[in-house]
């Protein structure tokens, strides 16, 4: 084993074992382990601490069967792994888990052979300095899009790497993954891509990042193809109507909207390039389209509706959260006061794939024609079963054009609703493009 | 670390010609799984979306416990087979509330049942069906004809171009499914499908969506289905004189009728038989002879079942 593999390994010892060994009595018995013996190295680890540590040593030793790993190395299959590796990037979030807010860590590691994101799911005190090296133990590895994430949950450690300094090589791009793409195609997990397109619309946010004030520049950008929301941390003085090329921008996906960011390393440049933008209308596209996709701003479908599913009609929501609530009690506010409100839940099939979609009141009682005092009176009299009946029955079987931001879980695709209408299509006109494309190839 | 995502299967729009002449399945190997049954133009069907007249429909089972057959004409030259049982509850209610003849449209899973001979009969069981209008009825045929047609298409493209992988059909402009769908089908039946009958098909939509047009592709009129139709034949059609023919039509119902795994029950499928013209005594001699020659059993003495 060579000296700088085995660095690691003898730090862990030094900290493990403290004075009870000196530097030339562990070289010693490594050796003899490893040399003398040709055992491996977690046995001799253990050998030795067991030797000149005593047994509380040992059982607070969870590494025994970790192996120590470069970060090209991973292959996403490792369950106990240990690395030594610098921190790139790092942010604290809140997340929700089951209801419960919790705090992470977050970022990119790297060390001289590659960079991985990872998580550290019970930071408790743990906090990680931008640019300083550490030794990250007991770490867990999976692949998300064909790429290792480093998972440290609560068997792992994070612990001074002891001066040990990992160089991380300036990131080479692959060419290939920059390539110029359209907006249409973006989605998640793409990494870097370069897009040309035309500026709809800016926003200015000031947000707070870690305490400290920064200014956002954000909006959202279109070529013919699709649009999507761009943000910036720098001020590259977009305005409306411009058309840019992004070289080198990264997406990251919010709910499976695909969001672009250009970050430092980004290039933007005005180009005279004219194109009919998707402009400020919605994106038509069909439901296999999106199925592949995963999710997207401002989308039209067509289709037909095949299903109205539990949850539709009459219900109250909460006057705090205006979450929904069922039997009168609100799962984080409990007992309220419900607001009477009315909504549908509806599946739509373009014969390509099919889409859930929410539709609010008012586009509910456009499209059933049921206005929400006759369903609550309808309830009084009869029940709201039978209101969710009859609003099912008036709508089934109908052809809508709906347009909505589409985000996906893991039943598949969803489209909150922003506009929905009933349409019929021109038969005729369809059929006799049909005709003559038929005609003519026989 | 994440499920897979579990999208809703597509609701294929798909003639009744189309889907009755499908006999290759893709049974679910995991539970949960869904089952498919793949058209000869590939089409890989979990669910479809039919529409058409309603032209009759009969309760098999009893007022408790309905079990509706009904058949759907498309008016593109077939028939869809629509059973609706007590899984399906919300059909179930629609379905006693329709007054045939009228038009209707119906979603839900296509379910296909081999006889002993190697022929396959399809169904659909409705998730849901309603009444519909002539318009709605309309831009259905006009949906199926476009699907046909681009199933017709692909199939041309997947056979013409050799060892395409479902990348290639991809990235000719077919959604996932229609690849991984016509290149099943090229690989499991035995011969081309024959477009004449699928170009019937859109004929016969073109002549319904433009009747002032006189729409000809060279085929004549009267459309023949598949003789997969012909055995679904109406109460009292069934030829009394062939003992072989009674006895395929007594081995489908009591693979219907078992709807639980327990069997057909005697006294339904009593009922059913005397429909399609079978007398009880004939029928009792039909059974015997299926037990006789192993074909059929009663795990007890009020049930019939297959082997």
């Amino acid at each position: 084993m060579e000296m700088d593999e085995l660095t690691p390994h003898i730090q862990e010892l030094k900290r493990v074992l403290g004075d009870k060994i000196d530097d030339e009595q562990l070289m010693a018995e490594l050796n003899k382990y490893l040399n003398e013996y040709h055992t491996g190295i977690e046995s001799a680890k253990r050998g030795i601490i067991r030797k000149y540590g005593g047994g509380d040593v040992v059982s607070s030793f969870v590494t025994a069967s970790s192996v120590v790993k470069k970060i090209k190395d991973l292959d996403g299959s490792e369950q106990n792994v240990d690395l030594i590796a610098k921190v790139v990037f790092v942010d604290s979030k809140e997340i929700t888990v089951k209801g419960l807010s919790k705090r992470i860590l977050s970022g990119i590691l790297g060390d001289e052979t590659g960079t991985a994101s990872f998580t550290v799911w019970e930071p408790g005190e743990t906090v990680l300095e931008k640019g300083t090296t550490y030794s990250f133990r007991n770490c867990y590895c999976r692949l998300w899009n064909d790429k290792v994430q480093i998972n440290l949950g609560n068997r792992g450690k994070v612990e001074s790497a002891g001066g040990i300094t990992v160089n991380v090589p300036e990131r080479t791009i692959d060419v290939s993954s920059v390539a110029e793409c359209k907006i249409g195609s973006i989605k998640e997990g793409m990494g870097s891509v370069t897009v040309t397109g035309k500026i709809l619309s800016t926003e200015v946010r000031n947000v707070v990042v870690k305490g400290e004030p920064r200014t956002v520049y954000s909006g959202i950008i279109a070529d013919d193809t699709g649009k999507i929301q761009y943000s910036a941390w720098s001020d590259h003085q977009l305005k409306e109507g411009e058309t840019i090329c992004v070289k080198n921008a990264y997406i990251r996906a919010w709910k499976s909207i695909p969001q672009l960011n250009i970050g430092d390393r980004s290039e933007v440049t005005r180009v005279d390039a004219v194109f009919d933008a998707v402009g400020d209308s919605s994106t038509q596209r069909t439901i296999a389209e999106i199925n592949r996709i995963g999710g997207g701003l401002d989308i039209r479908v067509q289709g037909m509706i095949v299903d109205v599913r539990a949850g539709s009609g009459l219900i109250k929501r909460c006057p705090q959260c205006n979450r929904s609530i069922m039997n009168g009690a609100c799962s984080t506010h409990g007992t309220v006061e419900g607001i009477n409100d009315m909504r549908m839940k509806i599946v739509v099939d373009d014969g390509t794939g099919a889409i859930g979609a929410v539709i609010n009141r008012a586009d509910t009682e456009k499209v059933t024609g049921v206005k929400m005092s006759a369903a609550e009176q309808l309830a009084s009299l009869q029940g709201e079963g039978v209101v969710a009946r009859d609003l099912t029955a008036r709508v089934l079987m109908k052809r809508v054009v709906m347009t909505g931001n589409v985000m996906s879980d893991n039943f598949g695709p969803n489209m909150i609703v922003h506009s929905v209408d009933i349409v019929s299509e021109d038969v005729e006109a369809e059929a006799e493009k049909l005709l003559a494309e038929v005609e003519g190839s026989l | 670390m994440n499920a897979p995502v579990k999208q809703r299967e597509t609701a294929w729009r798909v003639s009744a010609v189309e889907l009755n002449a499908s006999t290759i399945e893709i049974k679910a190997e995991e539970e949960k799984a869904p089952s498919y049954v793949v058209s000869r133009l590939g089409a890989k069907m979990n669910r479809v979306l039919i529409a058409g007249v309603l032209t009759e429909k009969e309760n098999v089972g009893g007022a408790d416990d309905p079990m509706w057959k009904s058949r759907v004409e498309d008016g593109l030259g077939g028939n869809f087979f629509v059973n609706v049982g007590h899984y399906q509850p919300e059909a179930s209610a629609a379905m006693a509330d329709l007054e045939a003849p009228c038009f209707v449209a119906a979603v839900g899973r296509v379910r296909a049942y081999t006889a002993d001979d190697g022929r396959v009969f399809v169904s659909v069981r409705p998730e849901h069906i309603i009444k519909i209008d002539e318009a709605a009825r309309k831009e259905w045929m006009l949906e199926v004809a476009k699907s046909t047609w681009r199933r017709l298409k692909n199939v041309k493209l997947a056979a013409s171009s050799e060892d395409a992988k479902v990348q290639d059909l991809v990235a000719e402009g077919l959604t996932e499914a229609e690849a991984e769908g016509v290149l099943y089908a090229l690989d499991s039946y035995d011969s081309m499908p024959d477009s004449s009958v699928y170009l019937k098909v859109i004929q016969a939509a073109c002549r319904a969506l433009l009747p002032d047009r006189n729409v000809d592709f060279g085929f004549a009129e009267g459309v023949d289905g598949p003789d997969e139709i012909e055995m679904e034949s109406g109460p009292g059609s069934a030829d009394k004189g062939n003992h072989a023919e009674m006895e395929d039509l007594v081995l489908r119902l009591i693979g219907e009728l078992d709807e639980d795994g327990k069997g057909a029950p005697r006294d339904v499928l009593e009922r059913r038989a005397e429909d399609e013209g079978i007398g009880s005594i004939e029928l009792e001699e039909i059974t015997n002879s299926l037990m006789d020659n192993g074909l059929i059993y009663e795990p007890n003495l009020r049930y019939l079942k297959l082997i």
